[in-house]
């Protein structure tokens, strides 16, 4: 009985452990099990001598996980889209440069490049962010689709808008930054309040959020392009549409430092930018805009083509640089201001349009007086743009420091602290004009 | 304190298929101390439970004073009941327990204070009445377990094995206890036990029970003398019986043994049946044949200290016979033929 | 009790006559099974959760140590808010739990009621679904635009906000953890002497009154033990909040601080030490609370709690709370069961279609998953009762110096949320290589296992304990006194009395094990080593996902509930055998 108990434990273990392949390429990725599925098997049938071993994290966990286990690195390569992730590995020196052999890949994709300048990290697909909604969601309550970000921040949307914090998310990250980019840093983080007063919730992953459009949990949500194609391949009563202003930012792939097996790794990433390896982009499972023009001409009728279509994504040029310097601090403004405090700005927000409401019919100009101060008191911001990309400022919400002697003024808990009691009392007294303005 | 007596009319009640009380009737009168005797098993529990309104509900009528209470709650019955574990509340203080059952009936709080330290003065442990009850030794809480029964004043008290569960020279002394309490009271009291000794030294009249059937009723000294069968012969105390028949010779009846030996039966004695019931102190042993004697030979002996007791093979059985020692007497040793000399006025026939 | 200290050690020849005296103290076999025991807790509880912590007592800038960020901690309104949050949602998790089990365990404990069985095993399920699983499942049911809401909205104009921020956790957490309630209060109402409630009816008391003056106060022991299981786990827990997007709470602030990308904010840590504390306070509150009113159980003369009959009215409102409440806690189930036949649910009260398909998809993905559970699960549960059984003598039948720091340590497990355990080890193992593999042991399978078998200790400790208090100690003289060694004795005599005990003490570890997430997902380090969970949480990832991973989730519950089921019968079974020969 024991025997058998321990030859059983032996033989899965061998079988849980793998087979020590010689070609074994473990790969660390954000994205889900449809999208890899179909990659790896078309990957291994063309390359029989390698076995892809694909380890699903969230993009901040797959990050954690590889500077946690830097000392004695098992990973090959990180694929995730957010290339802010893959800022924050290559500046802990945690991404190698290596050579990539393609053909027919440009060099941008709509206003974003399309590669690290450095090398470290390649895009192989195009996404970018849009509203998505749900058909039956919206009917039921008499709404339209929102097709602008400043159509979600709508009286009519109060309550019925979704998103993932950018904290959780580096794709919604990249959003965030891109509004804040093509508004200028005081009008894009007012619109963002402004819809962020409308959320129903913040949801703590990506999928979140066309999960809860799917299931009808809230009518519209801020998702990536791919969620909203994927949702719509798979049944479900949604659709999906770009706005005006948004970033096409390529989903991006590179090799980690020390790879155990790095000629595998840019076999695999030589292989995504071939056609084969493009097309399989097109998969409705995955359905990711191809960086491969040609490939494009065996895409589904309808499926947006970034380098014939120059509205998608082509608005806003990207500073890679801007967005990274305050990479941290952003994330931490979007929390304290919104994901933290969401009940009490959307409570704010709600009064703010009731009042409006209440007066649209009406000319009191102390009553529209006292809106527009409770406007400004959501939109404050705590600091300004030339404070965000401040490296000392900044550097308070970053990582490492890499000697002890790297001193800085402030802690994050200090600062997030001032900042919470400066938006909770402003969202107070917000609510509080706006509901004295409807009641005159 | 109001006392009532207790009819039992034709009792009858079953644990599923199994009939454990078999048409029980019996008459208990105001302010009498009874007991129930009976082997486990015997339903003697059962019946008291019954009368308390636990277990099974019975057929027939349990009248407490002029009502009948079969069927009702028991928290309807004014009926005081102390369990064989005590079931002293381990969550609340000894003044607790005591009160619990009249702050139940709703009795103003200065009134219950007074009642409880009266209670617990009956039981002499007043200076307890903050304690918890897992501080206190068995004895204790059994004087709680009763203070806080008869602090409620019920019209019936019932004791469950109250005894059992304390050890031997305590229970000397809490039946003696137990017996001033109830006089003091006056309350019609049953008290449920399988040890005779208990039954015996405190109770005015006992039920002997077997097999969910009252064997007998009467006192206790009746019950010892004048059993009605021979389970009762045999529950209460030792008992020789020895087989044969009543022949009868004008007035004069003698009992004839199965070996043929015969002893005269005396003028009192009634009873019809083929036994003859012989109480060990009532026979003694002589060296030679008399009146009323039975030859035998002794098969062992045991000291008992007051007494030596011998078995003897006579009459066709094995009969025991107890001798008063006294210091320098010579014991009959094993093997020794022997002659049994009976006193006939205590024999009973069956 | 103190035999054994002295007992002579086997007396046979080897490495310890060889080397020098000194080196080899005078220790008996139980000695160096505490031994061992000690340096496994220390190694894969203390070490690891230490290196998490440390980071807490820790300068950002300097590396120094300071307590400056607990000082932070508490002048941060936010996280004065996200504790009372936690307090405020344990609490109240506690009180709708006991709304839950309160009248499941009173009904099939105190009255003749057929299928009390099934009701005891049905109660146990929803402590077996992955919690983020319960989350989704009753978005869909109880959602701001779930099943329960379209349908009132349609009928009566207005919807009841079941699911919304600390309310979804709260209804979320109930009704996931209250069978450690209804499990405890069970037992201890069993155990109440039936003279006590007779001797309260007696003196004229019933009903309510009864209950609440005698009944409950009698079984507070195991209610608050029971209770204060669900106040930690819910202060802990991670995923629920996370899945129904409350971040207000001690724990998902913790998880996002620690989790973000890049970010150096000791703050995530600051909380993890306080989750800890916290929870090992309320534990020790507990136990506080518990001292001294252990109370006796069956007592002498009399017999477990009476069963009452019950009129066929009162039986008709029995039946209907009871029916009422496990609709309330199997509605998880019941969403997951609809999702995995249903082809697409949105916004509707129930599926458009049904299809065998999810099962299907699920069938052809989850081969290694379900193996892996039932491997990772089966390590971490035997192991568990084997530690919980070695550990449960040491306490109760030994004075080896220590013992209680053992049990203390071993209970420790607890009060330590699963994400803290993970990173602890990633840090812990990272840098030690597997023996005879080129790899190092934070990424190796059997990691998960011995994460999950120290997260799942405390269960079977309490169960082996338990049972071990239940055998007398004069079985164990009587043995002895035959001649049986000691080995022979806990061999012999002691484990298999025990049996009933730590099989229930198997059945938890396993169950709960089987359904873990929270430190699993740190330590998975590829998808073939993944369990169950972890399959559902990839499948939950994606649009056309949902179905099979209901379908997976569906399979989980079936798995572990049959396994359940069966033990419980055996455990009956045992139960009788035992008290045969006792029967009153």
């Amino acid at each position: 009985m024991k025997k058998t108990l321990f030859a059983t434990i032996a033989a899965t273990a061998l079988l849980a452990s793998g087979a020590l392949a010689e070609g074994k390429v473990t790969v660390i990725t954000s994205f889900p099990d449809s999208m890899t599925g179909p990659i790896e098997a078309a990957f291994e049938a063309a390359h029989p001598q390698y076995d892809l071993e694909v380890l699903n994290k969230k993009t901040s966990a797959g990050v954690k996980y590889i500077q946690e286990t830097a000392g004695d690195n098992t990973s090959d390569i990180f694929w995730a889209s957010a290339p802010d992730a893959f800022e924050v590995l290559k500046s802990d020196g945690l991404l190698a440069g290596v050579t990539i052999r393609s053909e027919g890949i440009p060099e941008r994709i709509g206003a974003y490049p399309l590669n690290d300048p450095d090398g470290k990290y390649f895009g192989f697909a195009g996404a970018g962010y849009g509203i998505m909604w749900n058909e039956r969601y919206l009917k039921a309550n008499g709404l339209e689709p929102a097709r602008e970000w400043q159509d979600l921040a709508k009286a009519e949307y109060h309550g019925h808008v979704g998103m993932s914090a950018p904290s959780r998310s580096g794709t919604t990250h990249l959003t965030v930054e891109t509004l804040l980019q093509g508004e200028g840093w005081d009008d894009g983080w007012a619109q963002w309040k402004r819809i962020a007063g409308n959320f129903a919730s913040v949801t703590e992953r990506s999928f979140g959020v066309p999960d809860g459009v799917n299931t009808g949990n809230f009518g519209l949500g801020i998702v990536i392009d791919f969620f909203g194609f994927s949702s719509k391949a798979s049944g479900f009563p949604v659709d999906f549409a770009y706005p005006t202003v948004t970033a096409l930012v390529p989903a991006n792939v590179g090799v980690v430092s020390d790879a155990p097996n790095e000629a595998g790794a840019v076999a695999f990433i030589e292989y995504l930018l071939t056609p084969e390896g493009q097309s399989v982009l097109l998969d409705p499972a995955i359905m990711r805009l191809p960086v491969n023009p040609a490939t494009y001409a065996n895409a589904p009728e309808g499926f947006p083509n970034p380098f014939e279509d120059s509205t998608i994504g082509a608005t806003v040029e990207f500073d890679v640089d801007k967005s990274g310097a305050r990479y941290n601090l952003v994330n931490s403004m979007f929390d304290v201001m919104i994901t933290y405090r969401l009940d009490d700005l959307r409570a704010a927000v709600g009064a703010i349009q009731a009042a409006e409401a209440a007066l649209a019919d009406s000319d009191n100009a102390e009553a529209k007086a006292m809106i527009d101060e409770a406007w400004a008191l959501i939109d404050a911001n705590p600091i300004d743009e030339a404070q965000s990309l401040d490296p000392e400022f900044a550097g308070i919400f970053t990582k490492k420091r890499k000697k002890a002697t790297d001193e800085v003024g402030a802690r994050q808990a200090e600062v997030e602290q001032s900042w919470d009691a400066m938006v909770v009392a402003n969202y107070a007294k917000a609510r509080e004009l706006a509901e004295k303005a409807a009641g005159m | 304190m109001k006392k009532a007596g207790i009819k039992i009319e034709n009792l009858h009640l079953s644990f599923g298929d199994t009939e454990v009380l078999k048409g029980v009737n019996l008459d208990i009168k105001p302010g009498e101390f009874f007991a129930f005797l009976g082997p486990s098993g015997s339903g003697k529990s059962t019946l008291l439970r019954a009368i308390a309104g636990f277990g099974p509900t019975p057929s027939g009528r349990i009248m407490i004073g002029d009502r009948d209470v079969v069927g009702l709650d028991p928290w309807k019955r004014n009926v005081g009941m102390v369990f064989q574990s005590y079931a002293l509340w381990p969550h609340m203080s000894v003044r607790d327990n005591v009160g619990f059952g009249l702050k139940e009936r709703k009795v103003p709080s200065k009134e219950i204070g007074t009642k409880v330290d009266a209670a617990l003065d009956l039981v002499g442990l007043s200076h307890l009445a903050d304690r918890m009850p897992n501080q206190l030794s068995g004895g204790q809480q059994q004087r709680i377990a009763l203070a806080r029964t008869v602090v409620v004043e019920p019209e019936v008290l019932l004791l469950d094995e109250p005894l059992s569960n304390l050890d031997a020279s305590l229970r000397v002394h809490m039946r003696r206890e137990l017996l001033r309490l109830q006089r003091q009271l006056g309350l019609t009291t049953i008290f449920v036990t399988h040890d005779q000794e208990e039954a015996n030294t405190t109770c005015d009249r006992m039920a002997v029970l077997d097999r969910g059937i009252i064997q007998q009723v009467g006192s206790p000294q009746t019950l010892y003398d004048r059993p009605e069968n021979l389970f009762v012969a045999n529950f209460l105390g030792t008992a020789n019986i020895l087989e044969g028949k009543i022949e009868s010779d004008g007035p004069e009846r003698r009992f004839v043994t199965a070996t043929g030996d015969s002893l005269t039966l005396p003028g009192e004695t009634t009873g019809e049946g083929t036994n003859i019931v012989l109480r060990p102190q009532n026979i003694s042993i002589t060296r030679s044949a008399g009146r009323d004697s039975l030859p035998g030979k002794v098969r062992h002996s045991e000291f008992l200290g007051s007494q030596i007791r011998y078995l003897v093979a006579a009459g066709g059985a094995e009969m025991v016979v107890d001798q008063s020692h006294q210091a320098g007497q010579q014991r009959i040793q094993t093997g020794e033929e022997v002659h049994l000399q009976v006193n006939t006025i205590s024999a009973v026939v069956l | 009790m103190s035999q054994n200290a002295s007992s002579p050690a086997p007396s046979r020849a080897g490495l310890a006559d060889v080397l020098p005296r000194w080196l080899v103290p005078n220790l008996s076999g139980i000695h160096l099974v505490a031994i061992f025991i000690a340096l496994l807790l220390i190694g894969l509880l203390l070490v690891p959760v230490a290196q998490v912590m440390v980071v807490a007592f820790q300068d950002p800038a300097t590396g120094a140590a300071t307590l400056q960020n607990f000082i932070d901690f508490f002048s941060t309104a936010l996280f004065r808010e996200s504790f009372w949050n936690s307090f405020y949602v344990s609490a109240m998790s506690v009180v709708v739990a006991t709304v839950i089990a309160l009248p499941l365990a009173y009904i099939t404990t105190r009255f003749h009621f057929s299928g009390s069985i099934l009701i005891q095993s049905l109660g146990f399920i929803p402590l077996i679904m992955p919690p983020f699983v319960g989350a989704v499942a009753m978005q869909l049911i109880f959602g701001r635009n779930g099943s329960v809401n379209l349908l009132l909205r349609d009928h009566f104009g207005f919807d009841i906000p079941f699911m919304e921020g600390l309310n979804g956790v709260i209804l979320v957490q109930s009704i996931h953890y209250f069978p450690f309630i209804l499990i405890n209060l069970s037992t201890s109402l069993r155990n109440i002497d039936r003279s006590m409630e007779e001797a309260a009816q007696n003196l004229g008391s019933h009903g309510l009154r009864l209950f609440k003056r005698i009944v409950f106060p009698l079984a507070m022991p195991g209610y608050i033990a029971g209770a204060a299981l669900v106040f930690i786990k819910v202060f802990d827990d991670l995923g629920t909040p996370l899945l129904l997007n409350v971040n207000n709470m001690l724990a998902p602030q913790a998880f996002l601080r620690i989790s973000s990308i890049g970010i150096s904010d000791p703050m995530g840590y600051v909380i993890s030490v306080i989750l800890v504390v916290f929870s090992i306070l309320s534990l020790w509150t507990s136990f506080l609370f518990m001292r001294g009113k252990d109370y006796a159980t069956v007592q002498k003369g009399g017999g477990g709690m009476a069963k009452r009959v019950l009129k066929p009215a009162e039986k008709a409102v029995a039946y209907g709370v009871v029916i009422f409440i496990l609709l309330l806690v199997l509605s998880p189930h019941i969403g997951l069961l609809l999702l995995s036949f249903g082809t697409i649910w949105s916004y509707a009260p129930l599926p458009d279609a049904y299809t065998l398909q999810n099962y299907v998809t699920m069938w052809e993905g989850s081969k290694t998953f379900i193996l892996n559970t039932v491997l990772y699960a089966g390590i971490a549960a035997t192991l568990d009762v084997i530690i919980g059984t070695a550990i449960a003598y040491i306490v109760l039948r030994t004075n080896i110096f220590g013992r209680k720091a053992l049990d203390y340590l071993a209970t420790a497990a607890l009060a330590v949320p699963g994400v803290v355990l993970g990173i602890g080890y990633l840090r812990t193992f990272h840098g030690i290589d597997v023996p005879f593999a080129d790899k190092p042991m934070a990424s190796w399978w059997v990691i998960i296992a011995l994460a999950l078998m120290i997260r799942r200790l405390p269960y079977a400790l309490r169960a082996c304990t338990a049972a071990l208090q239940q055998v007398s100690h004069a079985l164990e003289e009587a043995a002895e006194s035959l001649g049986a060694t000691k080995r022979r004795t806990i061999q012999k005599i002691v484990v298999p009395l025990m049996t009933g005990g730590i099989l229930a003490g198997f059945v938890t570890s396993f169950a709960t094990a089987a359904v873990e997430l929270s430190a699993t997902i740190m330590l998975v380090s590829s998808n073939n080593d993944a369990p169950l969970a972890y399959g559902i949480y990839l499948f939950m990832q994606t649009p056309s996902g949902r179905g099979a991973g209901a379908a997976l989730g569906i399979v989980a519950v079936i798995v572990v509930a049959v396994g359940t089921i069966a033990s419980q019968i055996i455990i009956e079974r045992d139960k009788k055998l035992k008290s045969s020969g006792g029967e009153h």
